[in-house]
């Protein structure tokens, strides 16, 4: 009896993780397909492969770091579009499938295509409706010159919402604000090459009645002295300013207010000096407002405009021009010591890492199933082997990304909310693995990738939630590589563990009320154990993270226990799972009790981990997020493990009472 | 009789029930400090006095209150704690090898209560705010609010006479205490004491409460703003009496941490001032400011870096010593933390002052130790387990 009931439970829980898996998928699948229907853009063609390769290692200094330009491009699109890759239909219909370094491209040089591009991802179209643009869908993707027309209706909107208090918002008008910041600032990379374009004109300049004639900026600033001393001489005399001379003047400071921001790629000329030049900085630069020297700012200027002419005329000229311009800035910057991981960086991103190891985890969970269902025999003896060689296969390239972001950061691992993710990704999966080496019952293996599946899907979707470059470096306070390893790397090894003692109880309930061990009472304790194990270990790191965090605050702000609520968090994983032992050891739980509070022990870390971060307030300030509900349906989720896990017990006692 | 409140003391049970209580205690106050602030909620869950036994958690998810069942207060469940622990994890424990590790870990956590003990009986902390190129050798109290009565004679403060806060504080309306100064001609009558309040002109608006109105002016609880403050900006104030040992009462006074100005009193043509203001904490040596370097990662706001140089002088010498986030100066007991900075938002070239935290605290180093004791406790007892775990006969057995 108890042998059929376990085949049928097998069966179904086979299904069910099928069905879980299948979510799994689904999710992903939504989350790559573009939203709406494709659009054509007229004239599009795809940027050759060479070019973009070019394009991707320009240094840019932003976020506090030089980067390259392909991950700049990355987090605006992914702050603006809401993903990193878009697809369009070129002017023949063929699909295109445009990158970040693509889309960056098209939005400095080739403007008049990129205006076209759906790059504006807005979730609700009511924010639309206010400022009377016609809209499509709820969620959808719009182009910049779809909401071009309601731009002077956004910015007076959003000013009158900014006046509102924070918090008192409603969401559209949070959306809105976000609009008009997102538009201005894409406004700022847009027209950033414009004065390379337009040049200037010169006014009177025209013979016989024929247009003026237009100047390159790079020319005007060569003359810039001379203009000084006519415009001094004018002045002495008393005179008003010649009016040809005031309308280039007014003409250059356009120009270097129009690309004042957007891409910040030149390197200041002073090795002293931390802060680059924008374009617009290196034009302000000959009018006397900016530091840099005049003759690298007419060089710099003279080599932007060469670039961002020839990009009319044929693409292979135009590569060679970038060339010739990114050896420049490439040069510079290796003098400064600022270019030493871009090529890391380029790599790291192109090679999509954790995509990759999502792929593999993904198979090692199929095949996983796969194995738990067939049972012992060669097919299941086949299946661990390819089961393990995926998950291993996962791992190695979840960490080869982690120690790459390491050299590139200089710092360890762990610094911000994306890097415990990844960080717990990996060590989950680790941990996972030593408890299968341990116990050799192919149920730690199986939950690995699952694990691992789970967790990078999580870390991909807070990228994209978050959209700030993620690499970015810390503030003060954490600027301390010694403490970041030994109290930060505990800590979030502790929220593996105990993560992971929740996952390993939730899959011992559920087996349990599938009775799938029901004749092997052996496998049943060897769950207990790990878990329990699992349990110790989350205790370990969570006690030892704690106290070091408290000797690090100590050394910082001179207290050792601030009450702040990412200390607490900790404090509750280290009082609940100290609790969980100490009832253990006086029988008050025992094998039902330890996996009940197991599985509770994740809702504990998930408040340590992600909650206190929502509550504003402390000096754990770092990733504050905004998808809260997220939040409470994983504490539903676990609410619901829990009642699954007594009506097991409540049905199995029943069974047991009649048995005897 | 004795043998079983012994094992009720030292049992799992109440180790299991304390633990989890303090659990739901930590959890509240977290929740509860985002609203009230963390100066009044820590107040509320971890007060030492009688009047906290049981506290009422207020509980608000989405914005709708939740009723909640009382709870024991923080301080007497860490006091129960603390016995359990002495009792059970110390007296009662199981000996022998194996349990080793166990006893080493438990000690090693009674280490760190104690240390926390200490800091919270024994630690004083304050700050000193010094601008470059001078120098300081007071620090001043975050909390507590002090009233000083000084002499003065020819412009300088001759003698002080300093009433502590934890004297006053307790003066709630209705209550007044008088303060014997042997020095002076006169005593000090205080009352009506409120931790956060401002003076306020009768005439622009009239006492709501009925308060005392001394010289045109009632003291006023300063209303609770949205986003609670923090309490180190609270201003505090009391109503005053000048009793001379010769004559009458005078007529009451406002001293409040908010005025500018002390009181100043005449008597026998001898001159005193009185004035509530946040102690003063005089320094073994001399700070002086050198330079002070706020750095921004390039191109942000993000900083990257507060660093102050500084060099400290006393009778024996001076010692250059850079005081910057991370790295304080620990000096004779005292430790100077990089805290803050000002002026906000200052230009290239403008003079700029540090401000540091000074904390005097004789359990500073404790966690330390005791961390290295509990780790190296937990260490034995897990590995031990674990070997004797991955030994046992059946592990080799595969199975699906």
């Amino acid at each position: 009896m108890s042998n059929n009931s376990s085949k049928v439970g097998r069966w179904i829980a086979a299904g069910l993780a099928l069905l879980g898996l299948a979510a799994v998928f689904y999710n992903l699948v939504i989350d790559n397909m573009p939203k709406g229907e494709i659009r054509q853009i007229a004239n599009y063609t795809a940027w050759n492969k060479e070019t973009l390769k070019i394009a991707e290692t320009i240094p840019v200094q932003d976020g506090g770091r030089i980067k390259p330009l392909s991950t700049f491009g990355g987090f605006k699109m992914l702050s603006l579009h809401g993903a990193r890759s878009m697809e369009i239909k070129d002017g023949s219909g063929k699909p295109v499938k445009i990158t970040p370094i693509g889309w960056m491209m098209d939005t400095l040089f080739r403007p008049l295509l990129a205006i076209k591009l759906p790059t504006f991802r807005i979730d609700n179209s009511a924010v639309l409706e206010a400022i009377g643009v016609t809209v499509g869908n709820k969620r959808d993707r719009y182009s910049y010159a779809d909401i071009e027309p309601g731009r002077e209706k956004l910015i007076e909107l959003a000013k009158s919402y900014e006046a509102i208090e924070k918090g008192k918002r409603d969401p559209v008008q949070d959306q809105l604000i976000a609009l008009a910041y997102n538009f201005r600032e894409y406004e700022s990379l847009l027209g950033y090459f414009g004065f390379a374009r337009t040049g200037v004109e010169l006014r009177g300049s025209g013979k016989n009645g024929g247009p003026d004639q237009r100047a390159d900026i790079s020319a005007v600033m060569l003359t810039v002295p001379q203009i000084r001393e006519s415009v001094a001489q004018t002045t002495a005399q008393g005179l008003p300013m010649d009016a040809h001379i005031q309308s280039l003047m007014e003409q250059v400071i356009d120009a270097a207010n129009n690309a004042k921001f957007g891409i910040i790629i030149l390197p200041p000329a002073d090795p002293e000096e931390k802060i680059w030049f924008s374009a617009g900085n290196a034009i302000a630069s000959s009018i006397g407002a900016a530091k840099q020297s005049p003759q690298l700012a007419i060089h710099d200027i003279k080599m932007l405009e060469t670039t961002a002419r020839a990009v009319e005329e044929d693409e292979g000229d135009f590569r060679t021009k970038l060339t010739t311009l990114r050896d420049d800035l490439v040069k510079r910057a290796e003098a400064r010591g600022d270019y030493k991981h871009i090529a890391l960086e380029v790599d790291f991103y192109r090679m999509n890492w954790f995509l990759n190891a999502l792929a593999f985890y993904i198979l090692a969970s199929i095949t996983a199933l796969a194995m738990w269902t067939l049972g012992a025999g060669t097919a299941g003896r086949v299946l661990f082997w390819i089961t393990l060689a995926a998950t291993v296969t996962g791992l190695v390239l979840c960490i080869v990304p982690i120690v790459q972001r390491c050299i590139i950061m200089q710092r360890p691992p762990v610094g911000n909310l994306y890097d415990t993710i990844i960080f717990i990704a990996a060590n989950v999966v680790l941990f996972s693995l030593i408890i299968e080496w341990m116990t050799r019952r192919r149920f730690a293996l199986g939950i690995a990738p699952i694990l691992g599946t789970l967790l990078i899907i999580l870390a991909r979707r807070f990228e994209v939630g978050d959209a700030n470059d993620n690499m970015d470096p810390l503030v003060a306070v954490l600027n301390s590589n010694y403490w970041l390893t030994i109290h930060v790397l505990t800590i979030t090894l502790g929220y593996a563990a105990g993560l992971l003692s929740a996952f390993l109880s939730f899959i011992y309930l559920l087996t349990r009320g599938l009775r799938l061990f029901d004749d092997d009472r052996d496998m049943r304790r060897f769950f207990t154990r790990a878990v329990y194990g699992m349990v110790c270990l989350t205790l370990f790191l969570a006690l030892v993270g704690t106290v070091l965090g408290g000797i690090w605050a100590n050394d910082s702000w001179g207290r050792f226990w601030g009450w702040d609520p990412k200390e607490n968090g900790a404090l509750l994983i280290v009082l609940w799972t100290l609790s969980i032992l100490h009832a253990r050891l006086g029988g008050y739980i025992k094998e039902w009790g330890l996996h009940f509070a197991a599985v509770f022990t994740g809702a504990v870390v998930t408040f340590s981990w992600w909650h206190v971060n929502f509550l504003n307030t402390g000096l754990h300030s770092y990733g504050f997020t905004t998808q809260k509900g997220t939040l409470w349906i994983f504490y539903g989720v676990i609410l619901a493990i829990l009642l699954f896990g007594v009506i097991v017990q409540a049905l199995e006692k029943n069974r047991l009472g009649r048995k005897s | 009789m004795l043998g079983k409140i012994f094992d009720v003391l030292s049992g799992f049970g109440l180790a299991t029930i304390t633990l989890i209580l303090l659990g739901l205690l930590t959890w509240f106050a977290t929740l509860e400090q985002v609203d009230n602030g963390l100066y009044p909620t820590l107040n509320k869950y971890f007060a030492t006095d009688w009047g906290h036994i049981f506290v009422l958690p207020e509980l608000y998810i989405n914005g709708k209150y939740v009723p909640v069942p009382p709870l024991p207060g923080g301080y007497f469940v860490c006091a129960v704690l603390l016995v359990n622990l002495i009792l059970g994890g110390i007296i009662r424990i199981r000996k022998g090898w194996n349990h080793f590790g166990n006893l080493v870990a438990h000690f090693g956590i009674i280490f760190m209560l104690l240390g926390a003990g200490v800091t919270y009986h024994f630690s004083e902390r304050g700050n000193m705010a010094v601008s470059e190129g001078e120098s300081s050798n007071v620090a001043e109290d975050y909390f507590e609010y002090v009233v000083e009565v000084a002499e003065i004679k020819e412009g300088k403060v001759e003698q002080i006479h300093v009433i502590r806060g934890k004297d006053i504080d307790d003066l709630a309306a209705g209550n007044l205490r008088t303060f014997r100064l042997p020095d002076f001609p006169f005593d000090l009558e205080i009352s009506g004491y409120l931790p956060n309040a401002v003076p306020v002109s009768a005439t622009e608006r009239a006492p709501d409460q009925g308060q005392l109105i001394a010289d045109g002016y009632f003291l006023m609880e300063k209303p609770k703003p949205a986003k609670p403050e923090p309490a180190e900006q609270y201003t505090a104030a009391c109503y005053a009496r000048i009793l001379p040992r010769d004559a009458g009462k005078s007529a009451p006074f406002i001293l409040a941490g908010a005025s500018f100005h002390p009181f100043s009193y005449r008597i026998q043509d001898r001159t005193f001032t009185v004035d509530m203001r946040k102690r003063l904490w005089p320094m073994p040596f001399t700070l002086t400011l050198n330079h002070f370097t706020a750095a921004f990662h390039a191109g942000t706001m993000r900083p990257s870096k507060f660093v102050s140089e500084v060099t400290r002088s006393e009778s024996g010498g001076e010692a250059k010593v850079t005081i910057q986030m991370n790295e304080p100066m620990r000096y004779e007991g005292l430790t100077f933390f990089q805290a803050s900075y000002g002026p906000p938002g200052a230009g290239p070239g403008e003079k700029m002052y540090s401000v540091f935290e000074v904390v005097r605290n004789p359990a500073d180093q404790w966690p330390k130790y005791s961390l290295i004791i509990v780790a190296v406790g937990m260490f034995i007892t897990f590995m031990i387990k674990l070997v004797s775990f991955l030994t046992a006969g059946s592990r080799k057995q595969r199975h699906v």
